[in-house]
């Protein structure tokens, strides 16, 4: 099943991209015969192999890329490597920003370097979290969320539109989800914010705050079937049956449901998250002018958006995008106004705080 | 030819045929080379270094020195260091384990875990072992054990995804159940300690497989018929016989067995559930964190490292005090 999925998004990835590359050839010939390499870490379909092929053709750059799933090890191997990397361009979600940049691991992103920023929707590229220190660290790519993924039959829309039906009785270990991400929108359906924000000044009331979400993690942990950490370890558990409904990321659920599995996913009442991957240039980076020249080629024209989403299930930033989706492509990718009032961005400012009291809450959820 | 000539030709100094001078030739009559060889070849200790050297280097840059530097990094309070940042040596980090009983029960639980698989494996392994040495004709023996080598031959990954094929609530195992009537709805045997321990006793038997195979194999049959000679019954034999003479094979492939799966990773995450966290997701955790955390992940590896050395240790003591026992 795994196999059909990659196969078939890899196809409509390949035909779009195909497209798109005969249709405007232009970006690439401006990009001329650069040569060398550029090293990106990023997640899997990220960046469409049809794309890749035709840069590499047309401009002679090597694309060397490495494969990472979780922010904090790429995090970890970035410092590790510091202050000369072997990476060129990174894939950072946007409220993971401020870390990068107090630890120094990213460079400036100077936008003037790339003739096609402004082909990404301002709503990306101009928000709040965009800017820190009036400099743009990131080319927003992808904007994804963490929403409730449900077996269309096994479980009702109606029942979709709470978490507290992840959490019932009814549907005991048939249900699963990603500890981290969960506590912060336990958080925010007990009322709190889970960005944690709000009690910058108050720690004692987010130690208190995190407390509480662990203990009910806690008291709920005999219902859950699995604790899982990536999108494929996701898909599997939907397509083998092991779970009846999940928190994911709205990416790995939509691409199950381009594929045809019956899936659905919904925004729940008490709210959600969401987040935007960006790709940023690692301070030092080796490559940093082929680099631009990756950037600049990959924002070209909004049939490589649309192939990005149609080979992530992640929504694309790009201006247009949606208007090479097909009918199924824009229902997986799509929300109603009502579940986006839900929504808000995560957000980095109490970052080093939020995550000193969450991760050893993780451990203890764990644990116990 | 003179005799020095056709001496050199002999001994490969000089290409047949031609004349001339091969390189070993060229080289072997180098003086500084000679000097070399006679000062390294001088003595058998000498000579032993030459020959341990390359082994030597081997095992402590590519074995020893990541050990090292784990146990370093253990003894820091920041890892990878950032830039203006300063590192100092701290015992905090073993600190960490010792003070916070959150992360006991996932370390008893992965020592428990080993000690109970290494069991199972034991009593799946031995019959295995037995019928192979003992009634496989010398001739088939090694087909048979190219045939248990099979899986082996893909990664540790591959075979645990077949696990959870066989298991899944769609799986093999599942629909067979279902086929023959047994069940209406499907056994949730993923993400349980039962479908953990499946996979780490089918990754492990062949470490276990293997030594027994080795102990059995060796064991002379003339000993069992000299028991059954004096009347002692077929569970008899076994018990006072084979078993105790196969001491040595159970104890290194229990030794093994322990060692490797205190340490699995991918399987625990694959196969295990939300009550099955084994110690080395603990420690992984530590490095996915993004932080300062690598020298926490590294202590509480140098503290599972040291405890499974210790027990097996102890373990190993004991089997020899029953050897010896039983010899007496």
């Amino acid at each position: 099943m795994t196999k059909l999925i990659f196969n078939r998004r890899r196809f409509l990835g390949t035909a779009a991209m195909t497209g798109a590359a005969l249709a405007s050839p232009a970006y690439l010939r401006r990009a001329n015969a650069a040569g060398g390499e550029v090293n990106i870490w990023t997640y899997n379909d990220f960046v469409p192999e049809a794309f890749k092929e035709q840069f590499e053709a047309d401009t002679g750059i090597k694309v060397n890329i490495r494969l990472v799933d979780d922010q904090g090890k790429q995090f970890n191997l970035l410092a590790a490597e510091a202050p000369n990397p072997s990476v060129d361009i990174m894939t950072v979600a946007g409220h993971r920003f401020l870390q990068f940049i107090e630890s120094d691991l990213l460079a400036p992103l100077d936008t003037d370097r790339l003739s096609n920023w402004g082909k990404i929707n301002p709503t990306f590229s101009e928000s709040d979290w965009s800017t820190i220190n009036d400099n743009k660290w990131g080319m927003p790519i992808l904007s994804g969320m963490e929403v409730l993924s449900y077996n269309t039959e096994l479980v009702s829309a109606e029942e979709a539109q709470s978490w507290d039906t992840l959490f019932s009785e009814q549907y005991k270990g048939q249900t699963a989800y990603v500890i981290q991400d969960m506590i912060s929108i336990i958080m925010l359906k007990m009322g709190y914010d889970g960005n944690m924000v709000a009690y910058l000044d108050d720690p004692e009331k987010a130690a208190a705050i995190v407390e509480e979400a662990k203990q009910f993690l806690i008291e709920k942990k005999p219902l859950v079937r699995k604790y899982y950490d990536g999108g494929a370890e996701l898909q599997q558990m939907f397509v083998n049956q092991d779970i009846a409904m999940a928190q994911s990321w709205n990416g790995p659920a939509a691409a199950l449901i381009t594929d045809g599995f019956p899936l659905a996913m919904t925004i729940p009442k008490e709210g959600s998250y969401g987040f935007v991957y960006t790709f940023n240039i690692a301070n030092n980076a080796p490559n940093a002018d082929n680099a631009y020249t990756f950037m600049d080629a990959i924002l070209a024209s909004p049939e490589i958006g649309a192939a990005m989403t149609k080979a992530s299930g992640f929504i694309s930033t790009y201006k247009d995008a949606s208007n090479y989706l097909n009918d199924v492509d824009k229902k997986a990718t799509s929300f109603s106004d009502e579940e986006l009032a839900n929504l808000q961005f995560f957000r980095a400012e109490a970052n080093e705080m939020k995550y000193g009291l969450v991760d050893p809450a993780v451990e203890a959820i764990k644990a116990a | 030819m003179s005799n020095d000539a056709a001496a050199r030709a002999h001994s490969g100094a000089v290409a047949p045929g031609t004349g001339e001078r091969t390189f070993w030739g060229r080289l072997t009559s180098w003086p500084l080379y000679q000097i070399l060889m006679a000062f390294l070849t001088a003595s058998p200790r000498r000579q032993f270094l030459i020959l341990a050297a390359f082994p030597l280097i081997w095992v402590l840059t590519q074995h020893l020195g990541p050990m090292l530097q784990m146990l370093r990094v253990s003894l820091t309070d920041a890892y990878p260091v950032a830039p203006g940042v300063e590192q100092h040596f701290t015992l905090d980090n073993y600190m960490r384990f010792f003070g916070d009983p959150i992360f006991w029960q996932p370390f008893f639980r992965t020592l428990t875990f080993a000690g109970v698989f290494t069991f199972c494996t034991l009593i799946l392994t031995y019959p295995v072992a037995y019928f192979l040495a003992r009634h496989v004709s010398r001739k088939n023996q090694m087909l048979y054990l190219l045939l248990l080598l099979i899986p082996f031959w893909v990664g540790e990954i591959v075979r645990t995804y077949a696990i959870m094929i066989l298991l899944g609530n769609t799986g093999a195992v599942n629909m067979m159940l279902k086929w023959l009537g047994l069940i209406e709805k499907p056994i949730p045997f993923m993400y349980t300690s039962f479908s953990m321990g499946v996979g780490i006793v089918y990754l492990t038997a062949l470490y276990m497989l293997l030594p027994l195979y080795s102990a059995l194999e060796k064991l002379s049959k003339s000993f069992n018929e000299a028991a059954a000679d004096l009347g002692a019954g077929a569970w008899t034999r076994f018990r006072r016989v084979t078993l105790p003479l196969t001491i040595e094979g159970i104890s290194s492939g229990c030794t093994l067995v322990f060692l490797i799966s205190t340490g699995f990773y991918a399987t625990p995450v694959l196969l295990g559930g939300p009550s099955t966290t084994v110690f080395a997701e603990t420690i992984a955790g530590f490095f996915h964190v993004a932080g300062d955390q690598w020298p926490t992940g590294a202590a509480f590896a140098t503290i599972m490292f040291l405890t499974a050395l210790i027990l097996t240790s102890v373990f190993q003591k004991l089997m020899n005090a029953l050897r010896k026992g039983d010899s007496k």
